[in-house]
């Protein structure tokens, strides 16, 4: 096999910011194998910086590598600038292992992270000379998708010859035996894709199934997670090693994706935390061993866990990072009992302005909360509060919104008289109402509402000390619709990506003209998407069993319009 | 592979290590600070006994030679690390080396080591550059030949002015299989003198298309003047 690495030369490769993205030969990366049955590569469609950080790269690229008949590579989307070079020489974009065209491997599989990503996987095919969509594809690849947002997987249906939906680390082998097996005899594209569709937890495409049942790996807790990253050549975004604590939450936040979709909660046990970590850092030289999950207070041995981390500590300047902690006076304590762990800033997520609102959401945050850490951390370290509030939740009234305002200046009035005084900033975004959560039905905000909303935030917050910074409403309208789409929604991607967008995520990069162009050109609107639905009707998710019925979500959300004092249709 | 300690001793701030290693094939394009967090994962993951800085966030005691530039290959690049404890220096270029990226491997470690100079007064570093053109090479070689030679580099926004002058010291031109090879000392770190950086750019600007001809640029040497 031709590698592509060494057709680049020397200037080319000074040309481009950040080489060494592209160039692999990293430490811990895989060794090359001679003639495995299957050649995989394991995509993540952001830059090497975000997918060196994606947990499940490291997952899927160590379970796979451990077995001597499958050899997987990686590839992320390349920056414009790599792009077009490729483009110029007449290139095809490659994997960093041995610099393999895409096109040449027996399959790709791509992880969706974030609907904003999905230019990006047209992007790369078409680097890759891959077909972008299936229909087209009767040789090279088999191109299959998983992650998050490939919960709901109509809106990307047209691209992929599998979707899968769950959690993969069982189905991956799976799918790769699948594969195996194919090549011993010679199927064509077409048996191939029907024996994915075998696969518990997959949607093929062209062979609909009735109903899909999303996978749990059921003994995550009992399972090692990846204990020899690859170490990044360039910085990566998480620069640490990083550690699955437990897969699952227990909170049921009414408008959150990820909290349903990693159900159920499934903890790994203190001792193995603590031994894996040990073998993790010792195996990384990483300096923060990072603890990973949707909700880390929700641990249930939390304290002793910690415990055994301090007293494993193997490196003087070692530290541990804890993302996601639900601050309280028994966390608070904990954490200044522990040196080792790196104090950042606070961060809360209330969501909502008003209590009255965080219940419609069930989001179990109360101002005396803030307040009374805010309080408590007076004199300590911590000097920077963050808080994360969405506008245009379902039930929201204008005084939700001058609540947000007033609890805001609220915590800046106690910030100022701490020494040393705090900094509060606050990060609005648009509410976007996913599938698979309580507020399915629920509809967006039009942009114009979101606008006047943020603009009374930033009025009423005029002339105070508090750092202001939102989501641009455009990005937020258009994850709506990515993410609720039905099959149509293809048609929009591509006709986006034909019209110049890619890494939509990277506000330099996001090209508003050429999706809106996408929506003339192919007639779709987007109020069609973001508007509310009616309980009774039929979305087009609903084929896929998700493990928590349908019926559950509807409850919630009739709960949550009860608390509003609403009635839904 | 477990720590080859061979000597406890009470001073740690004492007792340092020059590491020397190579930077070549896809290392060459790791950034110095990337090159510097590669290099500390590294003396992690083989429990390097290393010191540790004071103050709020420790980091190991390291200290860098002056950074290689993107893309230069070289086979003399070295840090400095402080240890607390004394350490077997085979041990430590086997360790290491099985540690880091494709394209570093430790050449040679010296410990306990001394770093006798007082003042930096610049370095004398030696370069090979590669070639696969006869002709380019000998227009290369014109350049770096002429003292006379200026050229323009645009720094933080604004051009400045260079004289080759003293900058490069003995260019030797051979030929070694199909390629032809520049051999030439450069002066560094010396004031009003041009860096290799941007003798290197100034000398691919002059060869314009030709530039794509030279195909590799390593450094062999440094020597303190």
């Amino acid at each position: 096999m031709k590698n592509i690495i060494s057709e680049l030369s020397h200037w080319e490769l000074l040309e481009i910011e950040k080489p060494a993205r592209y160039l692999g030969g990293e430490a811990n990366q895989t060794k090359i194998k001679d003639n495995p049955k299957l050649n995989v590569c394991l995509i993540f469609p952001d830059l090497y910086e975000l997918g060196m950080s994606n947990q499940a790269i490291k997952i899927f690229y160590e379970l796979l590598n451990n077995r001597p008949d499958i050899m997987a590579e990686r590839c992320f989307a390349p920056w414009p600038d790599f792009g077009n070079l490729l483009k110029q020489r007449g290139l095809p974009l490659y994997s960093l292992e041995t610099g393999t065209p895409l096109s040449e491997f027996d399959a790709l599989f791509i992880t969706l992270p974030y609907e904003m990503t999905f230019t990006n996987v047209l992007y790369i095919l078409d680097l890759g000379r891959v077909p972008l969509l299936w229909k087209d594809r009767t040789e090279g690849p088999l191109v299959i998708a998983g992650g998050p947002s490939a919960a709901n997987p109509m809106p990307v249906s047209k691209f992929f010859d599998g979707i899968f939906i769950g959690d993969g680390e069982e189905s991956i082998l799976e799918i790769c035996e699948t594969l195996i097996d194919l090549k011993k005899s010679k199927t064509t594209f077409q048996e191939k894709r029907k024996a994915l569709g075998n696969i518990s937890g997959m949607y093929v495409p062209e062979f609909p199934a009735k109903l899909v049942k999303r996978r749990v790996f059921k003994n995550f807790a009992n399972s090692a997670p990846p204990l020899h990253p690859v170490i990044p050549n360039v910085q990566a975004t998480h620069n640490r090693a990083a550690i699955e604590i437990f897969r699952g939450c227990i909170r049921g936040c009414r408008f959150c994706n990820a909290g349903f979709y990693y159900r159920p909660k499934r903890e790994r046990p203190v001792e193995n935390i603590v031994k894996y970590s040990c073998e993790m850092l010792k195996n990384t030289g990483e300096e923060t061993l990072g603890l990973l999950s949707l909700s880390t207070s929700d641990y249930s041995n939390f304290e002793n866990l910690v415990k055994g981390l301090q007293e494993s500590k193997l490196y003087p300047e070692q530290t541990i990072s804890i993302p996601s902690l639900r601050m309280n006076d028994n966390t608070i304590k904990l954490l200044d009992e522990t040196p080792q762990i790196r104090k950042g800033g606070l961060t809360f997520a209330p969501e909502a302005g008003t209590q009255r609102l965080r219940d419609v959401i069930n989001k179990n945050i109360t101002e005396d909360d803030i307040i009374n850490v805010m309080k408590t951390t007076g004199d300590s370290e911590y000097r920077t509060v963050k808080l994360y509030f969405m506008m245009g939740l379902p039930f929201e009234t204008d005084e939700d919104i001058e609540g947000l305002i007033g609890l805001v200046k609220r915590l800046e009035e106690i910030g100022r008289s701490t020494k040393p005084k705090k900094q509060i900033s606050i990060s609005l975004s648009g509410f976007i109402p996913k599938p698979f959560t309580p507020f399915q039905w629920a509809g967006q905000n039009s942009l114009d509402e979101l606008k006047r909303k943020r603009v009374m935030v930033c009025k009423g917050l005029e002339g105070s000390s508090t750092k202001i910074s939102w989501r641009e409403e455009y990005l937020c309208l258009l994850e709506a619709v990515l993410a609720r789409g039905d099959e149509c929604i293809c048609d929009l991607i591509l006709a986006a990506y034909n019209n110049g967008c890619k890494l939509d995520s990277w506000f330099e990069h996001f090209h508003k003209e050429g999706w809106e162009k996408a929506f003339e050109q192919t007639g779709i609107k987007a109020e069609d998407y973001t508007r509310s639905h009616e309980l009774s009707e039929v979305l087009p998710w609903d084929f896929i069993d998700f493990q928590t019925p349908r019926a559950f979500f509807e409850k919630e959300y009739r709960l949550a319009a009860q608390i509003a004092g609403e009635d839904l249709k | 592979m477990s720590v080859q300690i061979t000597e406890n001793i009470e001073n740690p701030e004492e007792i340092k290590a020059k590491i020397i290693y190579t930077k070549t094939q896809q290392a060459r394009y790791v950034a110095h600070l990337d090159n510097i967090d590669v290099m500390c994962k590294a003396l992690r993951r083989i429990q390097l006994p290393y010191a540790v800085s004071q103050g709020c966030h420790p980091r190991p005691k390291l200290s860098f030679a002056s950074p290689l530039p993107l893309g230069h290959a070289s086979y003399c690049e070295y840090f400095v690390v402080t240890l607390t404890k004394q350490i077997d220096p085979e041990w430590l270029k086997k360790a290491l080396t099985e540690e880091l990226p494709n394209g570093m491997e430790v050449l040679e470690v010296i410990t306990p080591y001394h770093d006798k100079r007082t003042k930096n007064k610049g370095d004398c570093v030696k370069y090979r550059l590669i070639f696969d053109n006869e002709d380019i090479c000998n227009k290369a070689l014109d350049f770096l030949n002429n003292s006379e030679t200026t050229f323009e580099i645009e720094s933080k926004g604004r051009n400045r002015q260079y004289k080759l002058g003293n900058a490069v010291k003995k260019p030797t031109m051979f030929h070694e299989g199909k390629d032809y090879i520049i051999t030439a000392d450069f002066i560094q770190g010396v004031p009003d003198v041009p860096s290799v950086s941007k003798i290197i750019t100034a000398l691919s600007k002059f060869l314009m298309e030709g530039k794509e001809s030279l195909k590799l640029i390593e450094r062999l040497s440094i020597q303190a003047l």
